[in-house]
């Protein structure tokens, strides 16, 4: 078996890089696929909170690369997946603590066994970017509707196609919010595809659920109704190679809209 | 959008390119939103649309009220004159472009003016100490004009001496020869790079000869070269154009964006008031070319009009 090896990044932070790995992870996970999700930004790790792991972490991939422990001894089954597993960054490093060839060999002892590697970069274009990307083979590029995330996704797809070990790169658009764009506030999701030109692999919906699920460390593809959790799902599908059609975001919207205004003409015509 | 040039005295609005009505009260409309639009003297461009007395008079009424007066009316329609003279407007006879029987679809070269640019005459020809902090001047927009009918209309307002206006129609084969004569450094005898990949955020393009990228620039990034620069797409990073120092050099692209463009020693920066985070891609760019003429960096645009 040798299964892919995925880079989730974006250049900017705070988009959704960490949110998206642990989603698409525990999405792939629970279509049956042996899942990794490697956290790489050593020393400000957060992957192993939003999956509520962290008071199960013993060895991190420090631990691993300094031959502390074995790579199974590192790898931290989720608590309901047993297909998913987290080898966690360590906090009280830097990105020094890994080399771009240390990570490479981690990847490719991980593909043996598993079907996917994810890989959740740090912020920003150093070392601990370099680090990720080297041992990976696909990327998903994430970012928002705003100038700035779009400009740094534009910089990290640069990067990306200057690495010849990059097969494939997608564009994943997080936290959109359709009303907004129905104003014109907001770029629309075919701006940021035409900015980039670049293909996308998923729109998902600005959902304040993440915040609550963030907090209690529970992806939010594990709550049925969400809408992101079903956007995120989606993702997984099509990483897996099916045909899914994007959300219609817009409909949704309306449809909400539309009540919203129904009660409130209802209001107003009892008083 | 109705296309208007600002010059110093006058203010010509130009709305020859609408059909209907409402097409030019809406355009008319936009335009007056602009601030540069007060206390002028406003030559109005109609084309060959028809307006009765009352559309004219109301039109009158809205420049004036904002305290601006029409200098003079451009139109071809024996209508909207007898309207003009009526209201005692002086009447403009429309200039005819030569036309282009082969490629009719293509209008001349026509030319932009814009304001811009370092004065400094010292600072031509050498980049190394060109300061980036040199006097500036606004940019005003850069909008398409007719050449004849500014020509007519400025050399009327004494504006321009005829000597500083040059016609050019670059599908000219006598004109490129000329231009060969006038400049020994021209560019066409520098190799070209040819490259069919869009450049994004960080990447540079340094190259010694002429760059032709086939694909866009996008903002943050940049490419320096010693000859002309062509983008065949939208051009949003930062170009620099006969790096050496060689003024015959030229930048091309479909659509300019770019928040700054250099040319040898001198540098034109966009507009503080236009900002355009990102450009629509449309079917309808029109290929634009910068160069110095005058010691100036002037953008020149074809006009379409199909």
């Amino acid at each position: 078996m040798t299964g892919r090896v995925i880079v989730i990044t974006s250049g900017k932070g705070g988009v959704g890089k960490t949110t998206t790995s642990a989603n698409i992870g525990t999405a792939l996970a629970k279509a049956g696929n042996k899942v990794v999700l490697i956290d790489t930004d050593i020393g400000l790790r957060n992957l192993d909170l939003l999956l509520g792991l962290e008071n199960r972490i013993v060895y991190t991939i420090v631990d691993v690369v300094e031959e502390r422990c074995k790579l199974k001894q590192a790898l931290v089954k989720d608590k309901k997946n047993p297909n998913l597993a987290l080898l966690a960054a360590a906090q009280t490093r830097d990105k020094s603590a890994v080399t771009q060839e240390q990570l490479k060999d981690i990847c490719e002892e991980l593909k043996k066994k598993y079907d996917f590697i994810l890989l959740d970069c740090p912020a920003g274009i150093e070392q601990g970017f370099q680090n990720a990307v080297a041992g990976a083979t696909e990327a998903i590029v994430v970012t928002t509707p705003e100038m700035s995330a779009v400009r740094d996704a534009d910089r990290i797809i640069g990067l990306l196609e200057a690495r010849e070990e990059i097969e494939s790169y997608k564009l994943l658009l997080n936290r959109v919010r359709p009303n907004l764009i129905k104003e014109n506030d907001m770029m629309s999701v075919e701006d940021v595809v035409e900015i980039l030109s670049c293909k996308l692999i998923g729109i998902i919906p600005e959902d304040t659920g993440i915040i609550t699920s963030t907090n209690k460390g529970e992806p939010i593809v594990n709550v049925e109704k969400s809408l992101a959790g079903q956007a995120y799902r989606n993702v997984a599908q099509r990483i897996m190679g099916e045909d899914v059609p994007f959300l219609e975001l817009d409909k949704q919207e309306n449809a909400i809209i539309a009540k919203i205004k129904g009660i409130f003409a209802k209001l107003k015509g009892k008083v | 959008m109705g296309n208007s040039v600002l010059e110093e005295k006058g203010f010509i609005i130009d709305l020859s390119n609408t059909v209907t009505t409402e097409q030019l009260v809406s355009e008319l409309g936009s335009i007056l939103e602009l601030p540069e639009i007060k206390n002028k003297a406003v030559c109005l461009k109609l084309g060959n649309i028809d307006l009765k007395q009352s559309q004219l008079l109301s039109i009158k009424a809205l420049i004036e009220s904002m305290e601006s007066s029409i200098q003079s009316v451009v139109t071809s329609s024996d209508v909207t004159k007898l309207s003009a003279e009526s209201l005692n407007l002086k009447i403009t006879e429309v200039v005819e472009m030569p036309q282009n029987t082969e490629e009719s679809h293509i209008e001349p070269q026509e030319q932009i003016k814009t304001d811009f640019i370092e004065k400094n005459e010292n600072h031509v020809n050498d980049i190394v100490e060109n300061e980036i902090t040199g006097q500036l001047e606004e940019i005003t927009e850069i909008i398409p004009m007719s050449e004849s009918n500014f020509q007519s209309l400025a050399k009327k307002e004494g504006l321009i001496d005829e000597s500083s206006l040059k016609y050019v129609p670059l599908d000219t084969q006598d004109v490129i020869e000329n231009e060969i004569e006038e400049k020994s450094d021209a560019t066409d005898k520098l190799p070209t790079l040819y490259m069919t990949q869009t450049l994004r955020s960080g990447q540079t393009l340094n190259y010694n000869g002429n760059v032709i990228i086939i694909g866009d620039a996008h903002p943050g990034s940049e490419i320096i070269a010693n000859g002309d620069i062509t983008v065949w797409g939208v051009l949003g990073g930062i170009v620099h154009a006969g790096a050496n120092g060689n003024t015959s050099a030229k930048i091309r692209a479909l659509k300019f964006n770019a928040i700054q463009i250099r040319i040898a020693g001198l540098y034109a920066r966009r507009n503080d008031t236009i900002n355009v985070p990102f450009v629509q891609k449309t079917s309808e760019f029109t290929p634009e070319e910068a160069r110095i003429d005058n010691k100036q960096i002037v953008i020149y645009k074809t006009i379409r009009r199909d």
